[in-house]
């Protein structure tokens, strides 16, 4: 197992991640979807950070902080989604374009 | 230490003072609003009679060995130290005293002569800022005050020239005297920058010190000289720069007397003696001011000998004056030039004050062919007037005998002799037109319409006695004149002296003939020139020229401009700008679908944009 493999991963999780966010219609799933990009950034600090000597346990303390971060974020998109389905009934974005001129 | 303080006391020092006392009047009558009172009348009397007085010590204590100057630092920008200061020596002298003296006796005169008008306060005031200028102008020890100065006079003749500016021609008179005076300036300007490029001081003396010894390059020199002539010819209503001064008789006749006779038109001719070394480094420049001088003197002479307005004729009688003056500087005699300007200025100030208790006792009558028989009725005024009038005609022993002799000498000694024989046509003619004002104004029948005529108020009849008493006596300062500014008597020319006095007198006794006597009828003269007069009457077309050149050069060069303004700046370059930025958002703002992974994917097509830029090395 070298640094690439773990790259490779991470590319690849972050890659579906994205393609989750732009192509899915549900913002739940949306939401689901940039979860996994934040867990392949993750991947990729702690890599780096165990491959690396200088860097020490830097990447791990930085990922947890994404991890905290995550959640908070989770607790706020979802508590958006749950008044945004009680105001429209659906939490189908192709609905949702009030952010418009 | 900006600007002089109170210790400097001593001697001709306190020059300082006369500019100060008047601007102290101005300030005064300005910061209590005096412009309807009784008040501000008083307030600048006294301070232009402590001028006076302070003329009188200075005087008393000059000693004409040289020129004393006192400066303090003005401002300093870098190593540049621009001083404020004033010069003392013959030339400042003499200016203080006719300044001082004349606006003293113009302001007392105005007081009964404005007495009826509304912002008669006001009118003080500016005659209180006129007299601080033109004394800073004549004590100025470098050129960038005496710039300042000179704008200032420039600025109070429009103010006063437009006294009555509810009239349009008033209005439009001071406009025309302001911008025609400005063409001048400019050069002044111009000059003024081009000597100090050069010396890097605005200091007179030093300016001229550096000329005598070669400092300047010719060309440099000549063109500082002959721009700040131009100045010169502006202010001095020297030919064709002439045309503002017929017309500034729109405004009050003491202004004419003191602004637009005495004093201001004058120091244009004081500006040339200032710098005279300059003038005379520069090689042919006083051929050029002899040239502009004596043109001057004989067109402005023959256009008074047909105008019908008394105060027209006055005014072109100063502008032919002025154009001796100017020819007396060209022949190389600076003093002559100045006792020219001493005798005229009381002269002609008495013509013009005489002038206005003419119009004052016949309620406003200017017109010669409306007036006539007047020496029964205003006794005074026709005392006063004659004496004025055979001065400036030069008759002997009065002052402009002297003066215009003098002037005839040195143009002999200095110039060609075609211009003395020229100027001899225009003293001949200025002999002319001034008996037949006098004739015309005072003599022949009374009219009907003008038996109410009286004589002026003592206040008005006062400052003219005391100004035909000096102009009787002025000539006998010939002699001190010329020991005062240390230059050598010269030997008395009999055949100029002779030929001068036939001028004159001849000149009467032509104008005698035909307005009194009429054995030569006037119409036959008018028949035999007609077509001369009704080019002279309308000053040579000068006026309609200028109008055309304005019409059809200035306004369309300045309608190309404004248009430019329009479409370039204004309608292409400033509204272009934001209305590209209101179109551009109008349309742009369909982009903004509102839909978030439109959004998203725009982020991500940005981010492999930049990813890929800088993988590429691009950036």
């Amino acid at each position: 197992m070298s640094l690439v493999h773990f790259q490779i991963l991470s590319a690849a999780l972050f890659s579906i991640g994205l393609y989750g966010v732009l192509a899915r219609r549900s913002a739940v799933l949306i939401l689901l979807s940039i979860e996994l990009m934040l867990n392949a950034v993750n991947i990729n600090l702690i890599a780096f950070s165990a491959y690396t000597e200088s860097l020490a346990s830097t990447g791990q303390v930085i990922a947890i902080f994404v991890i905290t971060v995550a959640a908070a974020e989770v607790g706020l998109a979802l508590a958006i989604i749950i008044n945004l389905f009680r105001s429209k009934g659906s939490v189908d974005i192709d609905e949702i374009d009030v952010m418009r001129w | 230490m900006m600007l002089l303080d109170f210790t400097v006391m001593e001697g001709v020092q306190v020059a300082w003072l006369a500019p100060a006392a008047c601007i102290l009047a101005f300030v005064l009558i300005t910061l209590m609003r005096l412009f309807d009172s009784k008040l501000g009348a008083l307030i600048s009397i006294v301070g232009i009679a402590s001028g006076f007085a302070i003329f009188l010590y200075v005087y008393s204590q000059f000693n004409n060995s040289g020129a004393e100057e006192f400066a303090r630092e003005w401002f300093s920008i870098g190593s540049t130290e621009i001083t404020i200061g004033i010069a003392i020596d013959q030339l400042s002298v003499v200016m203080l005293g006719v300044v001082t003296f004349v606006a003293l006796l113009v302001q007392i005169y105005s007081v009964s002569y404005m007495e009826e008008e509304s912002r008669f306060g006001w009118y003080f005031g500016v005659h209180s800022l006129f007299a601080a200028s033109m004394l800073i102008l004549v004590l100025a020890n470098n050129l960038l005050l005496l710039y300042v100065a000179w704008e200032l006079v420039g600025l109070c003749s429009y103010l006063l020239i437009g006294f009555w500016y509810e009239k349009r021609s008033a209005a439009e008179a001071a406009k025309k005297a302001f911008i025609t005076t400005r063409i001048g300036d400019v050069g002044l300007l111009i000059g003024i920058i081009l000597l100090y490029g050069t010396a890097g001081t605005f200091d007179t003396s030093t300016i001229i010190h550096i000329a005598q010894s070669g400092g300047f390059a010719d060309s440099t020199l000549m063109a500082a000289v002959l721009l700040i002539f131009l100045g010169a010819m502006g202010k001095s209503a020297q030919f064709p720069l002439h045309v503002w001064l017929p017309d500034a008789m729109e405004g009050p006749t003491p202004v004419s007397a003191l602004i637009h006779a005495a004093t201001m038109v004058v120091a244009g001719i004081y500006l040339v003696a200032r710098i005279f070394p300059l003038f005379e480094v520069a090689d042919p420049s006083l051929t050029i001011v002899a040239v502009v001088g004596l043109s001057t003197a004989v067109i402005a002479a023959s256009i008074a000998l047909v105008m019908t307005d008394l105060k027209k004729i006055l005014a072109y009688s100063t502008v032919s004056h002025l154009g001796f003056m100017m020819l007396a500087l060209g022949s190389g005699a600076y003093v002559v030039a100045m006792f020219h300007l001493f005798t005229h200025a009381f002269a002609k100030a008495l013509l013009f004050l005489s002038a206005g208790s003419v119009d004052h006792g016949t309620g406003g009558k200017r017109d010669i062919r409306e007036l006539g028989g007047l020496r029964k009725k205003m006794p005074i005024t026709f005392v006063t007037f004659s004496i004025g009038a055979l001065a400036l005609a030069g008759v002997p022993p009065l002052g402009g005998f002297f003066s215009k002799d003098e002037i005839m000498m040195a143009v002999m000694d200095g110039l060609h002799p075609v211009f003395f024989l020229i100027a001899i046509v225009a003293a001949f003619m200025s002999s002319v037109y001034m008996i037949r004002a006098l004739i015309l104004v005072f003599f022949g029948d009374l009219k009907p319409e003008n038996q109410e005529a009286h004589e002026s108020p003592a206040l008005i009849t006062a400052p003219l006695l005391i100004l035909a008493g000096l102009s009787l006596v002025a000539g006998l300062f010939v002699a001190g004149w010329q020991d005062f500014f240390n230059v050598k008597h010269h030997d008395i020319n009999f055949v100029v002296l002779a030929l001068s006095l036939l001028a004159s007198l001849g000149g009467l006794l032509l104008g005698w003939a035909i307005y009194s006597k009429e054995w030569i009828s006037s119409r036959d003269v008018a028949a035999k020139f007609g077509d001369w007069e009704k080019h002279a009457s309308n000053g040579y077309y000068l006026d309609l020229a200028y109008q055309w050149c304005i019409d059809r050069i200035v306004l369309v060069v300045a309608r190309v401009v404004a248009l430019f303004d329009r479409i370039v700046v204004n309608d292409t370059a400033v509204n272009g700008t934001g209305y590209s930025v209101f179109l551009s958002g109008f349309k742009l703002r369909y982009v903004e679908t509102g839909k978030v992974y439109n959004y998203a994917l725009a982020m991500v097509i940005g981010i492999v944009v930049v990813g890929l830029t800088i993988y590429w090395g691009l950036i």
